[in-house]
């Protein structure tokens, strides 16, 4: 609030209510909050213009920026997809998480970070995930209780699974984004071209700059000859389409048997 | 953290009063920082938790549940704990510090709420407030403060007895039959099967009936689901923790049956006419179809209407008991 020309929001139950159901469903994606948002003003100010969501969301975040939380968007590793979530800035950690999960299942959750940012590919495997459960701290785990845990994680969106392997959903990395970069510095990936923390993605094979899959899919869109930006050789990988919103409503895909774009490109 | 520059502006959020139905109940538990947990490992709190309590809280008008009962016995449970260095009477925290203490314990319980756990006193003196327990109740107020101005949440005392709090929405909560048949809440959609099962039922509802209504949607006890998991689990696990469902066995039955009914939470949340409209949803037909279900919810709705003729929240403040 440092400049003068700076209002605060206005808070009314259009927004309240939005920020609610927000809150009650972790994550969501943009179509999502459009459907939402519809629906908050449907339910308290029928006649009103509908915001942009852009502003709609800028509106509240003003508000709750004096709180330290704002709604934070980010992007999905895989195939570009806008998505939200309500964000505590003021922790550096896993603030979120640690309410629900014990000690050694935190531990896990440690672990199996470490191992995913470690990664050419952004992957961890089960099976080296599981073989650290001797190392815990707290209660001991065994492996089968262990596998119940990573599970968990997959169903409240901080772990994504494919094929055995393990990386971070895009909730995690919205909510931890500052956390990971603080806390394994010299580890962490980077955009290129987004300059945030990278997790899956390309890399090129003669400089290893990286690129997450929507940049790429962005920066050589309808580009022939794609190029590494940094050293100008040739791009070796398959470029992946820019998600497009209205597309995949008309085909009707359902997200959940969406094939991801994600193939092992480094 | 650059947030005593924020502070000085908190007052002024605080007093701007954007719209009119904004009820401040003043929540009352404080905790320690979450931030603790996962960035060290498991260290204590700021403050030494068993820090003697010799001073009074605060002069402050104490609304609900009685606060100072509450401490008193947050205290005797705190008692049992390993005391660790006194401190020396605390000095005043600043008021910036108390602030802070807000802004983590309005997170705190926003996340407990989303996850559906037990919001509980103590749970929040341990992991949120610690050593600023003289000041809780000004905590507590502040928090509840910005919860019903930004969020249309009220932090209730639910129970005196277990110390319980509970966020309740001040807005109508029209989203749930909507939520629930998109499949972005599965988890409703399930829930809301199975209690208007039991509603329509009248009493409670057996398993083998409950799994005969859930195999329509092609669940089964003994398959996994891709969104559910173990859906068995689910139901009579977690859903019974979250106080949604009870599963009890029937009595006087061999071999063992177990049967499900309406949990404290579920009649707390949901409303008869909710189920009823789900039920007419899903079954494309009119909720009159079930003329003496539909009969109560509506005795349902006018009373709950009658209890609360200015109030948005159709449920009513929860007993204190």
């Amino acid at each position: 609030m440092q400049s003068s020309t700076k209002r605060m929001g206005i808070m009314t139950d259009v927004h309240r209510r939005f920020l609610q159901l927000l809150m009650t469903h972790g994550v969501l994606e943009e179509w999502d909050m459009k459907r939402l948002q519809r629906h908050c003003y449907k339910v308290h100010d029928r006649h009103a213009t509908v915001d942009k969501l852009e502003d709609f969301i800028n509106n509240i975040n003003s508000v709750l920026e004096s709180l330290y939380i704002e709604i934070k968007r980010g992007v999905t590793e895989d195939d570009g997809r806008p998505i939200y979530a309500l964000v505590n800035l003021a922790t550096t950690s896993v603030s979120k998480m640690a309410t629900d999960f014990a000690e050694n299942e935190l531990d896990l959750f440690r672990k199996a970070l470490e191992l995913i940012i470690d990664s050419e590919t952004g992957f961890a495997s089960s099976t080296n995930i599981l073989n650290l459960v001797d190392q815990l701290k707290g209660k001991k785990m065994r492996k089968k209780e262990a596998e119940q845990v990573l599970q968990k994680f997959v169903q409240n969106k901080w772990l994504i699974e494919k094929e055995g392997e393990f990386t971070l959903h895009g909730r995690a990395i919205l909510e931890m984004e500052q956390y990971i970069r603080e806390t394994y510095p010299d580890a962490v990936k980077i955009c290129n071209i987004c300059h945030s923390l990278l997790i899956q993605g390309q890399s090129c094979e003669t400089c290893g700059i990286r690129m997450h899959l929507p940049c790429v899919a962005k920066y050589f869109q309808s580009n022939a000859e794609p190029r590494c930006p940094h050293c100008n050789d040739y791009w070796p990988h398959e470029i992946p389409e820019v998600f497009d919103p209205e597309k995949e409503r008309e085909s009707g895909i359902s997200k959940s048997n969406k094939k991801s774009l994600r193939s092992r490109q480094h | 953290m650059s947030e005593q520059s924020k502070d000085l502006s908190d007052p002024n959020f605080a007093a701007e009063a954007p719209s009119s139905e904004v009820h401040s109940s003043p929540g009352v538990p404080e905790g320690v920082p979450p931030s603790e947990t996962l960035a060290e490992p498991q260290s204590p709190p700021l403050g030494p938790t068993a820090a003697p309590q010799a001073a009074q809280p605060p002069q402050v008008p104490s609304d609900e549940g009685d606060p100072k009962a509450l401490q008193q016995a947050a205290e005797e449970g705190r008692a049992h704990q390993a005391p660790s260095a006194a401190q020396p009477g605390p000095a005043p925290p600043a008021p910036a510090q108390l602030v802070q203490k807000a802004h983590e314990l309005m997170w705190y319980v926003l996340v407990k709420d989303q996850k559906k756990m037990i919001i509980w006193f103590p749970d929040m003196v341990k992991d949120v407030i610690g050593s600023y327990k003289k000041w809780c109740r000004s905590i507590l107020r502040r928090t509840s403060l910005i919860l019903a101005r930004v969020f249309g949440l009220h932090l209730r005392l639910t129970s005196l007895h277990t110390m319980e709090f509970a966020l309740v929405k001040a807005l109508e909560p029209e989203e749930l039959d909507r939520v629930a048949l998109s499949n972005r809440m599965p988890m409703t959609g399930l829930l809301l099967m199975i209690l208007s099962l039991i509603y329509v039922k009248g009493r409670g509802a057996r398993e083998s009936a409950v799994w005969n209504v859930l195999r329509i949607l092609g669940l089964r006890p003994w398959k996994k689901h891709s969104t559910f998991g173990d859906v068995r689990k689910l139901i009579t696990e977690e859903f019974v923790q979250q106080n949604y469902l009870k599963y009890q066995r029937v009595p006087y039955v061999e071999p063992p049956e177990y049967e499900f009914f309406w949990g404290s939470r579920a009649s707390r949340e949901i409303t008869k006419l909710q189920i009823m409209e789900f039920l007419a949803r899903v079954f494309k037909k009119d909720p009159q179809a079930w003329p003496s279900r539909y009969r109560e919810a509506l005795e349902e709705a006018r009373a709950l209407r009658e209890a609360n003729p200015t109030a948005h929240c159709p449920r009513s403040s929860v007993s204190e008991d």
